[in-house]
């Protein structure tokens, strides 16, 4: 295991990409934040949550980075150097995943301390410092948010093997479903929908999918020709 | 040193099945004991039976031959023999209904950091394009618990030197092929198998190449090189084998071949190769190309 970790890192490091979308995701998740809270209505209690909207955005550049770790190598061909250098494909995976969590959660921590900072700046004494309970509460489940969404990525890039569509089918499902969930008539489909979509406040039904994925992903994987 | 044994499986060649031992069943392992001559009589590469089948199409067709160390082994044959899938096959990337394919005695999704055992060039594997040359070696090179020293040395034998802090999306097919070659050079391997390496490289590279395939099979490696250019082949082979249909057609050492067709008229292995497949590329060309598709 540790090889095939140390060969992952040195793919992410090597590349340009990802680092840019970690960068992205944190300026995309401040600066929707920051929006948010400055144009805030107030006396408005306690703002962590409004200043931390940011990841509904963030969450987009997290699934590109994510989907990108495996379907990338799909789209090259690179995925063949990677078995036939580790022919264990459920270790390759574990050490992806491991990876794209490291880097994820330490972008996540920046991004949402930036957030709350960001809010604490514009609206002082409205939000919280870490602190407080309820606040740091509420920034742990936004970063572990973003990792699992990665997970989620990956698990789901894993399986379908293609950028576009993998990219496509995690946005949907990330943002398509509260829309649905708004426009439809029944109230039961309604509550359903509302109440399995991944939300940073849903962290169970999150870990739920992103685990899902991943074993569907490693199955698949496992299963097919390279 | 140790020894080797290889797993049993269904099917299996003679050499596997012979070198199972008292334990029929077992999962293969390492260990020490006296009775190494069975694996150390088997390395190279040792294909049986193999049989595919994609779709309707049968892609393999009970597929053997061997790859003896010393060697060049040229692999050659129409586009759609099966060159390619049995390269997948050996390197663990496609699984296949029947047959085996064992690498030093065993099969390659059983070796321990593969590329110390078996070096690869695969048409189809290309690196990132917005990563170096040499850094796509040196994650290769942690993956197998190697270091840069080791990057810097193929990068060397590989003549990439001048091109290998640029960023691999830039290179000519001839630099990939470079590339690729460090790869498959990457862990001082035993075993070497090359997918159409003469594609794409410069009359410079194609000597290269060819200087290289000698001297790997005189270092006392097996190599396996597939390719079109019969030309080639006819110089740089040791041994041949054809396939055609998914099985090999030939599977013989270059000079025989070339002696048998020629019968004093001096027919150059082309005309050999033209000889053996018509049947193949008939079958291909006729009706059926069309009721597979």
């Amino acid at each position: 295991m540790r090889p095939a970790l140390h060969a992952e890192w040195t793919k992410a490091r090597t590349v340009a990409g990802p680092l840019w979308l970690l960068l992205g995701t944190i300026a995309a998740t401040v600066a929707l934040s920051a929006g948010a809270v400055s144009v805030a209505r107030c006396p408005c209690g306690d703002m962590a949550e409004v200043s931390l909207i940011g990841v509904d955005l963030g969450q987009a550049l997290v699934v590109i980075l994510a989907v990108l770790v495996i379907a990338g190598e799909y789209g090259t061909g690179m995925i063949r150097t990677t078995l036939t250098a580790m022919p264990h494909r459920s270790t390759v995976l574990a050490a992806k995943a491991a990876v794209l969590t490291g880097i994820v959660a330490a972008a996540g921590t920046v991004a949402v301390l930036g957030s709350l900072l960001a809010g604490r700046l514009i609206l002082p004494g409205h939000v919280q410092p870490l602190t407080d309970g309820p606040t740091l509460r509420t920034a742990l489940a936004a970063i572990l948010y973003l990792t699992l969404i990665a997970l989620l990525g990956l698990g789901v890039a894993t399986a379908v093997r293609d950028s576009a569509t993998s990219i496509g089918t995690v946005l949907g499902l990330l943002y398509v479903f509260p829309v649905l969930s708004q426009t439809i008539g029944d109230q039961h489909w309604q509550r359903l929908l509302q109440r399995i979509t991944p939300m940073p406040d849903h962290l169970g039904v999150t870990a739920a999918w992103a685990g899902a994925a991943l074993l569907s992903g490693a199955l698949l994987l496992h299963l097919r020709d390279a | 040193m140790p020894c080797v044994r290889p797993c049993q499986i269904p099917g299996s060649s003679r050499v596997a099945a012979a070198a199972t031992g008292p334990e029929p069943g077992a999962a293969y392992n390492l260990r020490h004991e006296s009775n190494c001559e069975l694996a150390l009589s088997a390395p190279g590469i040792v294909v049986a039976g193999l049989r595919k089948r994609y779709g309707t199409v049968l892609a393999l067709d009970g597929m053997s031959f061997s790859v003896r160390p010393g060697q060049v082994t040229g692999f050659v044959g129409p586009n759609g023999a099966g060159k390619s899938t049995t390269m997948r096959v050996i390197l663990g990337l496609d699984a296949v209904e029947e047959g085996t394919a064992l690498i030093g005695g065993l099969p390659y999704r059983g070796l321990r950091h593969p590329l110390h055992h078996v070096g690869s060039l695969l048409d189809a594997a290309a690196p990132h394009p917005g990563r170096s040359g040499r850094n796509h070696l040196l994650w290769l090179a942690h993956s197998q618990g190697l270091d840069v020293r080791r990057v810097d040395r193929v990068i060397e034998q590989a003549g990439l030197a001048p091109a290998a802090r640029r960023k691999a999306g830039g290179y000519s097919l001839g630099m990939r092929q470079r590339l690729g070659i460090a790869a498959a050079l990457l862990g001082d391997p035993p075993v070497v198998l090359l997918d159409e390496p003469f594609n794409g490289m410069d009359p410079d590279g194609i000597v290269w190449m060819r200087g290289l395939l000698r001297s790997l099979a005189s270092e006392g490696r097996a190599v396996l090189v597939s390719s079109h250019l019969m030309g080639e082949m006819q110089h740089t082979a040791d041994h041949l084998v054809v396939a055609g249909r998914g099985r090999a057609i030939a599977d013989a050492s270059v000079a025989e071949l070339i002696a048998a067709a020629s019968r004093g008229n001096g027919a150059t292995l082309e005309d050999v190769y033209l000889r053996l497949t018509r049947e193949a590329v008939e079958f291909r060309t006729g009706t059926s190309t069309e009721d597979r598709k």
